[in-house]
């Protein structure tokens, strides 16, 4: 029996926590098929080696739970409401750098240096080239016109990508006119709000309705798709960047971003995975490979986003839309988004 | 600790001999019991007041859905369930030997992949509006009326039509083992058979076949989250997600979690009864009444409904995706993905047959009424959305980790998963074995006892041999659900760690159909092949009291 037990608790120890010194440790909001070609090339440069865990959610309660003793070193997230939970939950380090410094700039990254933002990606509206005529709407404020009424579709209100844009409108109008904004505009839709963005554009191209609001890469996933029928979704609608009017405060962007964990043992790798994120060649990496807008202030865009138009984002400090997700997610309930 | 105080001062006072297993059992269902008891402490946080908001707002909504769409499975499935059961083992009609094991293959598939491929088929732009269209002629969304199939209607559909062989597989088992003298009687008196006498002596096998849908239903985060119904589950979220607040979203959980341990109690209350029906009735060799005609036919078509929508038609809908992608797909890694997922479906499901037989065995000889509702507990995992079990693991895991001063470290490893799924899907065999041992006759215990064999030996020589085929069945039911688990896995996997359900949602999660296709098809693969044996078991079960 005792024989049992000890080989029991034997292979127990050999199936439980392996220990993977030397290599960086990655907890990830991004898909690993999006953060795999990066990570491929930082392992090609430097010989580092990566290890990744993907979810949506859930990453940050078990980096707590884990304490002192986890493994992770670095953290990956897509929308700064994520970022922000592991900020406010104490599981990132401060880090100095000072090429994260020079490559990011302070709107993008928080006041204490525990996160960067590493590329932009903008929420922009899009309408049946169609049906709407240029020069109908200019803002997102636009859509909460009655005009629009049946006309709009949307993904749920609760989506982080909406709720961020639900908090910078509360940002720019106050919290009540946002709130007035966003009942008017779910009054204004053709559906329950459903799907994804990617569904929103197909629902115009069946003409459920005229105007949607979508993520900016969305429209590139779709134009250049494997499924031709995707990009037939793509060629029916036209992209308007939002309140790009003289004085006016620009389109809201989110960012995807990274931070370094609190009880990483490889910190500096983590710092160098950041800052291979935050150079040129992996901005523009954004760009080709997600359709996203590089962070870095001396890269350039790329042609193929260039082409969609050029546009001026809301310079808001992107923490304070973090701060107020909770008042953004309250109006989002109370108005039925 | 009081929970481990209580055992020994009763045991000591009521003079009942405590067995060795006895201490194992209590340290099993407390280690069991711990992901939900740390989800008890995480939801006693402070919440910045927000019930007062959700009651003003959403809660109500919340709750509406959640009903509505617990009722309309259960409906659905039970209706489903029963009467292919019934039509399966009373009436012979063509095509009733294939149909009886097919019924099941449903099964296999995860009712959120159901959902991705049925609203790929049925919305404006798939085949099926896309057929109406060209050949009615319309030409926009507004000219006809075709059901939404992102709604309520349209997750019952696609709930019930998955989820109905938990129904069958038990209703069948119920039909099957009625005494066949009691429906001889009711025909000599001119009574209906199926309402007089097979309901009623079927009931609690029904209930319990319901009660396992319903805990699917309210645990279901996909297929909500994909048809956008806000239901209780997909609130969790908004809470935690969208309010920042861990301890209101387990404050709901555990709300849920009430809700469903009501259900559990349904299900033992009718598995008490079963063991009362059970015993000392002749059981003679069914004779199916022949069917001629239309009528035979009607019953062919009507059993086959279930098959067709529930399996045949999104399984070839998915197949049809695989080869639209062929060119695509990465098959050297997903071949090592299906082999991960099948190993570790394969030790999970050991480790835990072994302890919930191990348990229900202690179970059944425990006569005392505090441990047993202590045993019984520990299987409650079940009712908990995966996520929010996930994680109430998560933190007992670093809860005992730290305890451990990192020596061992199950966060995040292959033991740490094994782990979660043993509390998640440890209701299944233990809920099977206990009912296996109900079916064995006390004096074959008091015969080996008098013969002076230990307990162990016992379980060994006499119980396990007696109950292998509920045990085997169990086993198959538990693999499948593993295979199928995403949220959970999603979450406590190991680095670079994938299964098919992981590999699977990176794609369907982006709406990436094609891409999603291949590894979901596989899914449902991994799944089909114990249910082929699940039904040689059950054939033995139902059988086995022919002679």
């Amino acid at each position: 029996m005792r024989k049992y037990i000890l080989s029991i608790f034997v292979i127990f120890m050999m199936l439980s926590g392996q220990l993977y010194s030397g290599e960086l440790n990655i907890y990830s909001h991004r898909q690993p098929f999006l953060i795999n070609p990066f990570l491929n090339k930082f392992t090609e440069e430097t010989g580092i080696k990566t290890n990744v865990v993907y979810a949506t959610k859930g990453l940050a309660q078990r980096l707590k739970a884990e304490g002192k003793n986890s493994p992770a070193d670095l953290i990956l997230t897509v929308d700064i409401g994520r970022l922000y939970v592991y900020d406010d939950l104490d599981l990132l380090a401060e880090i100095k750098s000072n090429t994260l410094d020079q490559n990011i700039p302070s709107h993008l990254k928080s006041s204490d240096n525990k996160w960067f933002a590493l590329s932009k990606r903008s929420r922009i509206i899009v309408v049946s080239d169609e049906r709407i005529g240029a020069g109908e709407i200019f803002k997102i404020e636009d859509l909460a016109d009655p005009k629009w009424k049946g006309k709009i579709c949307s993904r749920p209100g609760s989506h982080v990508y909406n709720r961020a844009l639900m908090a910078s409108l509360i940002l720019a109008l106050g919290e009540e006119r946002a709130e007035e904004w966003a009942s008017n505009f779910v009054s204004n839709l053709a559906r329950r709000p459903q799907g994804n963005d990617r569904a929103q554009v197909k629902a115009i191209y069946e003409g459920q309705c005229d105007i949607a609001i979508i993520n900016n890469y969305y429209y590139g996933k779709l134009k250049y798709s494997e499924d031709p029928t995707q990009r037939k979704w793509a060629s029916t609608v036209r992209l308007i960047f939002p309140n790009q009017g003289e004085g006016d405060r620009g389109a809201h962007i989110n960012i995807s971003g990274g931070g370094v964990a609190k009880h990483s043992k490889n910190k500096d790798l983590a710092i160098s995975l950041l800052e291979f994120l935050s150079k040129e060649s992996s901005q523009k990496m954004y760009g080709e490979i997600n359709f996203e807008y590089p962070v870095n202030p001396m890269v350039e865009t790329t042609d193929e986003l260039k082409s969609w138009g050029s546009f001026r984002a809301d310079n808001v400090n992107i923490s304070d839309i973090a701060k107020i997700t909770q008042t953004a997610q309250k109006i989002i309930d109370r108005t039925g988004w | 600790m009081s929970l481990n105080a209580i055992p020994y001062k009763l045991l000591t006072i009521k003079d009942i001999k405590l067995f060795r297993g006895d201490y194992f059992g209590i340290l099993i269902s407390i280690i069991l019991f711990g992901p939900v008891i740390s989800l008890f402490i995480t939801a006693l946080e402070s919440n910045h007041g927000l019930w007062k908001h959700l009651t003003e707002t959403v809660l109500g909504l919340y709750v509406a859905n959640t009903l509505y769409l617990f009722i309309g499975v259960l409906i659905l499935s039970a209706g489903l369930g029963i009467s292919c059961a019934w039509f399966v083992t009373n009436f012979s009609f063509p095509g009733r030997k294939f149909l009886e094991w097919a019924l099941i293959l449903p099964l296999a598939c995860p009712a959120y992949i159901i959902a991705y491929v049925y609203t790929d088929f049925l919305e404006y732009a798939g085949p099926v509006q896309g057929l109406i269209r060209g050949t009615l002629g319309f030409e926009t969304a507004k000219d006809y009326y075709f059901p939404e199939i992102r709604s309520i209607g349209g997750a019952i559909f696609v709930m019930g039509f998955v989820l109905y062989p938990y129904v069958y597989i038990l209703a069948r088992t119920g039909f099957s083992n009625s005494p066949r003298s009691l429906f001889e009687t009711a025909s000599l008196y001119g009574e209906n058979k199926f309402f007089r006498v097979g309901l009623p002596l079927c009931r609690p096998y029904i209930v319990a076949g319901l009660a396992l849908v319903g805990m699917e239903v309210l645990s279901d985060f996909g297929t909500v989250e994909y048809f956008s119904i806000q239901t209780l589950t997909l609130g969790i979220f908004n809470v935690w997600i969208g309010m920042n607040s861990i301890s209101a979203a387990s404050q709901i959980a555990l709300i849920t979690f009430i809700f469903i341990v009501l259900l559990l109690f349904f299900e033992i209350k009718a598995r008490s009864q079963q063991r009362f029906s059970e015993t000392s009735k002749r059981f003679n060799g069914i004779s199916h009444v022949k069917l001629r005609g239309p009528k035979s036919f009607a019953i062919s078509l009507f059993c086959f409904i279930p098959l067709f929508l529930g399996f045949i038609l999104p399984v070839i809908v998915l197949f049809s995706n695989v080869l639209l992608g062929l060119k695509g797909f990465d098959f050297l890694n997903i071949g090592m993905v299906l082999l991960n997922t099948i190993i570790l479906a394969l030790i999970s499901t050991l480790i835990i047959i072994i302890l919930a037989s191990f348990s229900a065995n202690i179970s059944h000889f425990c006569s005392n009424k505090i441990l047993l509702v202590f045993y019984n507990l520990s299987a409650c995992g079940y009712a908990f959305p995966g996520t929010m079990l996930a994680v109430g693991v998560v933190v007992f895991m670093g809860f005992v980790d730290s305890f451990t001063g990192s020596i061992i470290f199950f966060s995040g490893s292959f033991m740490g998963i094994v782990f979660a799924y043993t509390v998640r899907f440890y209701a299944i065999p233990f809920g099977a074995t206990v009912s296996g041992f109900s079916r064995i006759p006390r004096n074959l215990f008091d015969a080996s006892s008098t013969l002076g064999h230990s307990q162990i030996n016992t379980a060994f020589k006499i119980t396990l041999p007696l109950i292998r085929s509920s045990v085997l069945a169990a086993a198959i039911l538990t693999f499948v659900d593993i295979v199928k688990e995403l949220p959970m896995t999603l979450i406590l996997r190991p680095f670079n760690f994938e299964t098919l359900s992981t590999y699977t949602y990176q794609f369907a999660h982006d709406e990436l159909m094609i891409e999603a296709s291949l590894p979901a098809f596989f899914i449902i693969l991994c799944g089909l092949l114990p249910i082929f044996l699940v039904n040689e078991v059950m054939k033995g079960f139902f059988h086995g009291y022919k002679n």
